[in-house]
């Protein structure tokens, strides 16, 4: 009898997949119907902060209200209160229609009194809050330093306020990754998934005109999330989940190996549905079955920096003979 | 808007106007001095309550403030005012002596010319548009202080001009709510002819005007001469009476009532929602506001006394903040500070009542926003904790955005907060209208022309259509919704 339970977001999980933050995730239906095809657990559309300030410009710009400062002096306020009330009957219609955990994930651009926000969704009925991290860095007068400090002041604010468990969700654009995650490591995290995927500019040359790029991942994606889940794994001692590019039950396989505790997939749920999950299982079942593993447990982290037989490809960056007799097609 | 303009060149060439243009060349009109107000001690005003702050104009200063007005051939001051009160005509009526011409002017266009030369912000207004403001970068005409003068004049004078109304059309109309949109609304319906009633829920007639704005701003005396006004001319005021409690919408059909406006207002504060905010000792301004106005709570034999503060810390930038920042230093505060998330530059309130509030030691900590009220051991608010601000690029309301300084987080001890952070429609009366259309944010939606709503017997206006207005705006709402009315039954009623 194959085991597939695991522990991620602070508890036990039946399986490693999870599925990820995403339009997916937005409302009870859909939510169901992963519910049903067998999801460990689910995240929830991320409530993004820059929604709040995009509707606030928007209303700023009407005529009614252009004239009066004092109506819009704290109306950003008046907005989130709405959307966080929108959020938290989402996370009430998901906790209705599944018994799958519920994670609510909120976006974070600024500190102050947007983390307030946590105990919020905690109240609503949410088992675990996925932080998603990231500040684009395109402010220059914006240091280093001071988004690392933003980083942990809201994982430490929010893991004050909060009893349900934490998690964050970062990316890769660290010059210090390593150090960032053992930073993030000791402030009590249910986990750490990496890496978050983000939505990039592209151009359409015939309108000329900058557009939206496609916004699922492809496969080979799930390289980089592979060589960081291997390298961090054993050193820390929160667990991680892997995300992006992980598309097939092979994918599944590699993650575990190198140390993941779970994945998150979104777009592969895109192209194929709720019971691709199903399938996904199902193949991650007969691998163990057919290498003799009986649970998560007998080869998790099985090829991670520190267990492997060839432990300097994690940390090499450049190429060397690889490409020595490429001739070009 | 062409008519108008042409009205204005037609009367700017008359004879008397031309006379006093003449009079005195530009040149010594713009060498005069602004006049300075003369204002109650700040000493002595921390000490009532009741003591207005502003003493207003004499006559001299009056007309010598007038005599700067150049009567221009563009009057772009009148392109500033929400109601496009005739500004130069009535500057110049001032001008030439004819005080109570002034006033009768100020009164074709607003039924409140005493309240809106007290609370409206003139100088984001009006005299923003001032030709002395736009081209010549001196102080405007002060055009609030006359309008002031003109409305002070004709009440002090006992000549108080009740206006003409038309024959009773026998036509019955109700007004919900008896702030500013109600009541201009009123006044305009009455004089088409119509039976009027005001519907106010609360003991006092007069909404925002008496329940929000303090005293020693706008004296209770001053907005009863108005109420008494519209009594005289005929309309109908209810008091204690919560339409869609007391009676229904169609209780009030029943009873003949063929047209509605609603004007209830936004009465129901926001919050920030922070951990803490429901503590002892924390508290809106509507709530503190109310308490003292309408409830003389601040008195000692008060049955429901209101927290008096040691160190009190209001929450906002806007005019209801520093009239409970105000509020609670006349209530014997040791600190009252001001907790704005800005700087001074981008706060809302009125530029007066900013300068009274600091001649009368109110402590501004800008550039702060609460994330945390502390409790103390019988659970009572302590302390605030405060996220410091910079400002960033300018936001949708044009001004520069408040941004957290990650990490710099500093508490300070208190002992009340009082948040002003802006308020709400009301929702019980949309709530008893079944197929009103409302607006996500609880405001009632209406054609912007004619503020009819969804049911067409139902117009509406001020903050219950707008979230937030100024007196001014929703005096014109009132005034609108009222001419939409008129013709709306004239079509329905064949009158």
């Amino acid at each position: 009898m194959i085991n597939l339970k695991t522990r991620f977001f602070g508890f036990e999980l039946k399986n490693p997949l999870i599925v990820a933050s995403s339009s997916l995730t937005a409302d009870a239906d859909k939510i169901k119907a992963f519910a049903e095809s067998g999801a460990a657990a689910i995240v929830l559309k991320s409530v993004f902060e820059e929604e709040i300030i995009n509707e606030y410009n928007q209303i700023g710009e009407s005529k009614s209200a252009s004239h009066f400062d004092e109506f819009m002096d704290y109306f950003d306020y008046k907005i989130r209160d709405q959307v966080l009330a929108s959020y938290g009957r989402l996370i009430k219609a998901a906790k209705e229609v599944s018994k799958t955990p519920i994670v609510a994930s909120i976006n974070c651009v600024s500190a102050g009194d947007w983390l307030q926000f946590a105990s919020q969704v905690q109240d609503a009925g949410a088992d675990a809050i996925e932080l998603n991290l990231f500040v684009m860095p395109f402010d220059p007068t914006r240091r280093a330093e001071d988004t690392r400090r933003f980083y942990i002041d809201t994982v430490k604010e929010i893991t004050r306020r909060v009893k349900i468990p934490v998690a964050v969700k970062i990316s890769s654009y660290f010059s210090d990754l390593a150090a960032i995650c053992h930073e993030l490591d000791g402030e009590k995290l249910a986990g750490i998934t990496m890496f978050n995927r983000f939505t990039s500019p592209d151009i359409d040359i015939e309108k000329e005109k900058v557009i939206e790029a496609g916004t699922l991942s492809s496969e080979n994606e799930y390289l980089l999330p592979l060589r960081w889940v291997g390298i961090l794994s054993p050193r820390l001692k929160c667990p991680i989940a892997a995300s992006t590019g992980v598309h097939e039950a092979r994918h599944v396989i590699k993650m575990l190996l190198a140390g993941a505790s779970a994945v998150q997939m979104a777009s592969a749920f895109y192209k194929k549905g709720p019971a691709y999950i199903g399938e996904i299982l199902k193949g991650l079942e007969a691998w163990m079955d057919k290498k003799g593993y009986e649970s998560i447990g007998d080869f998790k982290g099985r090829l991670s920096l520190t267990k492997a037989a060839n432990p300097a490809l994690y940390e090499r960056a450049q190429y060397l003979s690889s490409f020595g007799g490429y001739a070009g097609s | 808007m062409t008519d108008y303009s042409e009205i204005l060149k037609q009367e700017r060439n008359a004879a008397w106007r031309a006379e006093l243009r003449n009079a005195v060349p530009n040149k010594d009109r713009i060498n005069i001095e602004r006049v300075h107000m003369t204002e109650a001690e700040p000493h002595e005003r921390i000490k009532s309550q009741t003591c207005e702050v502003n003493k207003g104009l004499t006559p001299d200063q009056a007309r010598r403030e007038a005599s700067r007005c150049m009567d221009c051939v563009n009057p772009t001051c009148i392109e500033g005012c929400p109601v496009s009160i005739n500004i130069p005509k009535f500057v110049k009526y001032i001008e030439a002596g004819h005080f109570l011409d002034a006033a009768a002017t100020l009164k074709e266009f607003s039924a409140l010319p005493a309240v809106c030369g007290r609370v409206c912000p003139q100088e984001k207004q009006c005299e923003a548009k001032c030709f002395y403001t736009q081209k010549m970068k001196k102080d405007p005409v002060a055009i609030g202080y006359l309008e002031r003068f003109a409305a002070d004049y004709e009440r002090e004078s006992g000549k108080i001009q009740v206006p003409k109304v038309e024959k009773r059309n026998g036509i019955k109309v109700a007004a919900i709510g008896s702030g500013p949109a109600s009541l201009s609304f009123a006044g305009d319906m009455i004089k088409f002819g119509y039976d009027v009633t005001v519907f106010e829920a609360l003991h006092e007639i007069g909404g925002v005007l008496k329940y929000g704005i303090p005293e020693f701003r706008l004296p209770n005396a001053i907005v009863d001469v108005e109420l008494d006004n519209l009594r005289q001319m005929g309309v109908n005021f209810e008091k204690n009476f919560v339409v869609g409690r007391t009676a229904s919408f169609e209780d009030l059909k029943e009873l003949g009532y063929k047209s509605f406006f609603i004007g209830s207002g936004a009465g129901l504060p926001n919050f920030m929602n922070i951990p803490g905010e429901n503590l002892n000792g924390v508290m809106s301004s509507n709530e503190y506001l109310t308490r003292v106005n309408l409830m003389y709570a601040n008195q000692s034999d008060s049955d429901t006394p209101v927290l008096r503060g040691k160190c009190v810390a209001v929450v906002g930038g806007g005019n209801t903040a520093m009239d409970a920042v105000r509020t609670s230093k006349r209530l014997g505060a040791e600190r009252s500070i001001i907790i704005y998330r800005r700087s001074r530059d981008e706060m809302p309130a009125r530029l007066e009542e900013i300068k009274h509030a600091e001649e009368e030691g109110i402590e501004f900590m800008n550039l702060a926003n609460p994330i945390e009220y502390l409790p103390n051991a019988e659970g009572r608010v302590a302390k605030v904790r405060l996220q410091r601000m910079k400002l960033g690029e300018p936001d949708a309301s044009g001004r520069r955005k408040p941004v957290p300084i990650e990490g710099d987080i500093v508490e300070i001890d208190i002992d009340l907060a009082i948040v002003a952070i802006g308020v709400s429609p009301n929702p019980l009366i949309p709530a008893c209208l079944a197929g009103l259309k409302m607006s996500k944010w609880g405001t009632i939606e209406v054609n912007e022309q004619t503020m009819q709503s969804s049911i067409p017997e139902v117009f509406a206006g001020g903050d219950i259509v707008r979230g937030g207005a100024t007196v001014i705006l929703a005096m014109g709402d009132g005034r609108r919704a009222a001419a939409s009315m008129h013709d709306y039954l004239k079509n329905r009623y064949n009158l």
